[in-house]
């Protein structure tokens, strides 16, 4: 998915450590957790954004 | 990122108790579709990586599309900050705190209640449960429909179908669907479905006739968004059971489960596990409100007393049960 997508993760919870948004297959995924920044890629590089929301249950 | 603050919540907008919830965009921020959503059972119920995968080809289709010109239609919503709701500017923002996605509901359902605009059926029940309507899907395989029953089946839904479109929208997934489900009137009596049929060169087109209270689910697990607080937890009493103590079918009757120890600390009730509720301020039916827990939801106000009538050892007593309101929402 890395040339596709812009990936986005907002850990959105205290309770979830920020780490817990950052996919473990480093090589292949990369998320930024600034919504503005990736925003700002996905219009410079005409990329889809994925955006997660993460919060606890 | 760790907060919600300075996120348009406008844009995405969504059941703030979803444990994950994605959204699928382009740089113009048109929402392609969302994956997530969940029923009371558990908040993953209907999350899988096929259908993920799913998703994630079809948002890249969706995309694609609209980098040719050929997007889906796109009305932007108003865009909306949680800085603009007062009650959490107050509390939260204004302290430098975090604002957290589920805190968007709770103080969205505060606000309103605090303005008096707390429209119980819409807000406290956001995330309709799709079985209820008799649509059971084939979770990985997104919104392929695998059973149906009930409202659902009258309607001419079969297994095979896939869900296509609800109303005037395309609908990609599950999330897509309870979405659009959670955004219908409360007081509709019907919702048009679209839906793709093996053999079938065109959409078909099905009207599901709503019964009422179709929205109603279980809010045990978003029970701290929903005032007042009762403190205990509970179960409709079996048709056997009603059956024994001569009350008719949709007799308000049902049986503790839990009690929350706050219970004593606020003098809210005496409760115990094991009692058994048949009336709630005088009231012996439920109305399509399955458990005393939710009728004391959504009928009494915060703060309110209402007179329970308690069945325990034999015995039949009467008992106050003092509801209550949580601390962010008082003041004011």
């Amino acid at each position: 998915m890395k040339s596709f997508l812009a990936p986005v993760a907002l850990s959105l919870a205290a309770l979830a450590p920020a780490s817990a948004a950052v996919n473990n297959d480093s090589d292949t995924l990369s998320w930024t957790k600034s919504y503005d920044e990736a925003l700002q890629e996905a219009k410079e590089t005409g990329k889809p954004l994925f955006l997660e929301f993460r919060c606890a249950p | 990122m760790t907060e919600l603050k300075g996120i348009n919540i406008g844009l995405f907008d969504y059941d703030r108790h979803n444990a994950l919830y994605f959204f699928i965009l382009n740089g113009d921020e048109e929402i392609y579709l969302r994956y997530g959503g969940r029923d009371s059972v558990s908040p993953d119920s209907y999350l899988s990586l096929d259908s993920l995968e799913l998703a994630l080809q079809r948002g890249l289709e969706l995309h694609d599309q609209w980098k040719e010109g050929n997007g889906p239609a796109w009305e932007a919503p108003e865009p909306f900050y949680p800085e603009q709701m007062p009650l959490l500017q107050e509390k939260e923002v204004s302290r430098g705190r975090c604002v957290e996605c589920h805190m968007i509901g709770d103080y969205q359902a505060a606000q309103l209640e605090l303005d008096g605009n707390l429209d119980k059926a819409k807000l406290m029940f956001p995330s309709p449960d799709l079985k209820k309507l008799g649509i059971e899907l084939d979770v990985p395989k997104g919104l392929l429909v695998d059973a149906v029953s009930g409202m659902a089946e009258a309607a001419g839904l079969q297994p095979g179908d896939t869900i296509a479109g609800f109303e005037e929208h395309k609908v990609y997934t599950f999330g897509d669907l309870q979405h659009r489900f959670g955004k219908h009137a409360r007081d509709a009596t019907s919702a048009r479905l679209v839906v793709d049929r093996p053999g079938s060169d065109e959409p078909i087109e099905l009207t599901m006739q709503l019964e009422p209270l179709w929205w109603v689910t279980d809010i045990d697990y978003r029970y701290w968004s929903v005032d007042p607080q009762a403190y205990f937890g509970d179960e409709p009493l079996s048709a056997e059971r009603k059956a024994e103590l001569e009350l008719p079918e949709d007799a308000l009757a049902c049986k503790v489960t839990s009690v929350n120890p706050r219970a004593a600390i606020v003098e809210s009730h005496a409760l115990q596990v094991g009692d058994e509720i048949v009336a709630v301020g005088g009231e012996t039916r439920h109305g399509g409100l399955g458990s005393c827990g939710l009728y004391i939801k959504i009928n009494v106000k915060s703060g309110e007393t209402v007179t329970l009538d308690v069945l325990r050892a034999g015995e039949k007593i009467s008992m106050p049960l003092k509801t209550h309101r949580q601390y962010y929402r008082k003041n004011k």
